[in-house]
């Protein structure tokens, strides 16, 4: 199992595009992957975009992702990628 | 074509807006978001399997017509405006939700149409309960996707993929994302209850040069997909169930209108010549793709205006410097030798920038266009920045929307200096770059020769202008009778911003629909305009009638005008001016309607 806690860096947050990133990445992975809210109150299914968007994570939301499985490092390291350049929508 | 004759309801007929030229016959295409009426049904334990079956056939269909569907909005409306049918189609994959589905329909026994409204419904007052405003309102997305599966799970083919050739679409309003789901290269016309001359359908309607009216008020309750209908917006006219008489009255006069028309020029030169020889430029406002191909199609002298927030595809989420580069780098190649104007993201108010008007009061006087801008100075600064290097590639020029006086310029131009001068330390390549502002708000027209001092040209948006002026907000039709493009106030400051612009020696170019129309775009020379930016598909039309005309006539007519104290004055005016000195170029229908005379009638039938 592996865990790291991530910032929602863009402005919108886990909006419909964002979190479509977000699903089509973890849909990849063998893994299990898990996204809480890391104040307990909610988590969600990375690999279902309703159960995403229900974090209603906007900007500056911190998350933990939990993965589980034989590659389950390679999936932190592709959600980590995600959330850290704002899902592609960062200014440049 | 048409329904046979048998067992024909009779013939109705609504009047409405005209805000596209066309006559046409075709069958209406209803769009709606009705709500599907469901209904549970107990089954045997038997016919699980095949309920199930029939779900997952369902969600692939839903899923193959939402695959043509991303593929259709990338092409018309660009690639950004795609992203949501993605998100769509992630839904209809969604392990989750089909795995809640078929396990209702195993416990409960249920019909699959009943166990997707029930869970459908179920994860709607979920997301109701969110309370970020922008996650919430993705229920009208979900509410979607499940409107897609009952539909594909009662055997019915949304319309759009049967009716494509002759269809006329019929709809109380269409959103601006509903347009990205209508094959709108293939509808023939555009009707709706609600919207103005300036609403979406009608902007986007003209760009494809289809026959739209809008205004219809009930026409939605009695249209039926499958129905004949006739859209004549010469006449304002939208008939229904049309009797074989005025099926064989429109096909003639169809004919006549096609062997009358005189050859359009293939590729015009973007340039009227009125018959005492004074030069007008024709120019072409643009904003989705899917009309770009109109510019050298329609000979547009270059682009005059291009509303660059189409850009965005969803408020608050800016577009990248390099993204914006491309976009402004294909506009300007596009535009060719006579460049193109970019308006600066005209955000708020009624366009769309939800993010930010939401908590307003007064949208369309708050925060929107150059003040967004100018308060938030990242986006204004990326933008920018995207622009002057895009300007290497082919002459671009800015304007800023929406100013108030003076001091809006001078504080934009600031930031366009200052991001000049960072640009060209960072060895980008930059092209030059002119400002000019839009003059659209009465503030603007009485300090207008301050402001042509220190801009290198400008603007007039007559559609905000008109709105300002008059105070009339020109998506509400309660007021649409106040709406008045000709009124004598309007004239007048058109007339004053010309001026200024002349005095001070900079081009003023005149890009508000009111250029689209003949009748109004000689009134506009009258008034002293010279160079007229416009839906590319008017520029044939506009083209011919200024050609017919002597401009000192028009000058005479607009200076009368100018002497008017209302609007109906002026379109008397118009009318009988224009069918005396031009009855070849302006057939009676062309020209304003007797307002007047329509009142009295609306009069009347509230006293019966």
């Amino acid at each position: 199992m592996v865990e790291v806690t991530l910032a929602v860096k863009n402005e919108l947050g886990l909006h419909a595009r964002a979190a479509a990133r977000l699903v089509r990445t973890a849909n990849r992975f063998q893994s299990s992957l898990r996204l809480e809210r890391v104040d307990g109150t909610l988590a969600a299914d990375a690999k279902s975009i309703l159960n995403v968007l229900m974090l209603a994570a906007s900007g500056g939301t911190e998350l933990r992702a939990i993965a589980e499985g034989h590659d389950e490092a390679e999936a932190i390291a592709a959600l980590s990628g995600l959330f850290e350049n704002g899902f592609g929508e960062l200014e440049s | 074509m048409i329904a046979d004759a048998s067992s024909k309801p009779a013939e109705r007929r609504w009047q409405g807006l005209s805000v596209s030229e066309g006559l046409v016959l075709g069958r209406v295409l209803r769009i709606h978001r009705g709500t599907k009426h469901v209904y549970p049904a107990r089954i045997e334990v038997g016919d699980v399997a095949r309920e199930i079956k029939r779900f997952r056939e369902a969600v692939d269909q839903a899923k193959t017509q939402l695959l043509a569907i991303k593929d259709r909005a990338a092409n018309l409306m660009g690639q950004d405006h795609a992203y949501i049918f993605d998100a769509h189609l992630l839904m209809l994959e969604d392990r989750k939700l089909s795995e809640e589905i078929e396990n209702f329909i195993t416990r409960k026994r249920a019909n699959a149409e009943w166990a997707v409204k029930v869970l459908g419904d179920r994860l709607l007052s979920v997301y109701a309960e969110i309370k970020d405003d922008y996650l919430r309102e993705r229920g009208s997305d979900i509410e979607d996707v499940i409107h897609r599966v009952l539909e594909a799970l009662s055997g019915e083919r949304p319309a759009y993929l049967d009716l494509v050739e002759e269809a006329v679409i019929v709809s109380e309003d269409l959103l601006p994302s509903a347009v990205a789901e209508l094959d709108l290269g293939h509808a023939r016309a555009i009707v709706t209850d609600a919207g103005g001359w300036t609403s979406h359908t009608a902007i986007i309607a003209r760009g494809l040069g289809i026959p739209a009216m809008v205004g219809l008020e009930d026409l939605c309750q009695h249209a039926r997909t499958g129905d004949g209908i006739v859209v004549d917006s010469y006449n304002s006219e939208v008939v229904l169930h049309p009797s074989n008489a005025t099926i064989a009255q429109c096909l003639a006069e169809i004919q006549r209108r096609a062997g009358a028309r005189p050859a359009a020029p293939a590729s015009g030169t973007g340039i009227a010549l009125t018959s005492d020889g004074l030069q007008v430029r024709l120019r072409a406002n643009v904003e989705l793709p899917a009309e770009f191909a109109g510019v050298s199609k329609y000979g547009a002298l270059g682009i005059g205006l291009y509303r660059s927030e189409f850009l965005l595809a969803q408020p608050g989420v800016m577009l990248s410097e390099e993204k914006q580069y491309r976009a402004y780098s294909e506009v300007a190649e596009l535009a060719g030798e006579n460049g193109a104007v970019v308006r600066l993201f005209d955000l708020g108010g009624d366009k769309g920038g939800d993010s930010v008007a939401d908590s307003e009061r007064n949208p369309a006087l708050g925060l929107r266009a150059i003040r967004f801008c100018l308060l938030n100075e990242t986006v204004l600064r990326t933008q920018v920045r995207a622009i002057i290097r895009a300007a290497a590639k082919g002459q671009l020029d800015i304007v800023l929307p929406m100013v108030a006086d003076v001091s809006d310029v001078m504080r934009a131009r600031e930031i366009i200096t200052q991001e000049r001068a960072k640009l060209e330390k960072e060895n980008e390549d930059c092209g030059p770059v002119r400002v000019g502002a839009m003059i659209e708000v009465p503030s603007a027209v009485f300090t207008a020769e301050k402001i042509a001092r220190v801009v290198d040209f400008f603007e007039l948006g007559t559609n905000d202008l008109v709105q300002y002026v008059l105070a009339v907000d020109r998506s509400n039709d309660k007021v649409a009778d106040w709406f008045r493009s000709l009124h004598p106030a309007v004239l007048e400051s058109i007339s004053r911003t010309l001026k200024a612009a002349r005095d001070a020696a900079i081009p003023a170019i005149v890009c508000g629909e009111m250029a689209s129309t003949p009748a109004y775009a000689v009134v506009l020379v009258g008034l002293g305009a010279t160079d007229l930016s416009m839906t590319p598909s008017s520029i044939p039309r506009v083209t011919r009638v200024l050609n017919g005309i002597d401009s000192r006539d028009a000058v005479a007519i607009a200076t009368e005008c100018l002497a008017c104290a209302t609007a109906d004055e002026v379109e008397e005016i118009v009318r009988e001016r224009f069918l005396a000195r031009w009855p070849q170029l302006f057939p009676p229908r062309t020209l304003p309607a007797k307002k007047t005379q329509q009142r009295v009638d609306h009069m009347q039938d509230r006293e019966r």
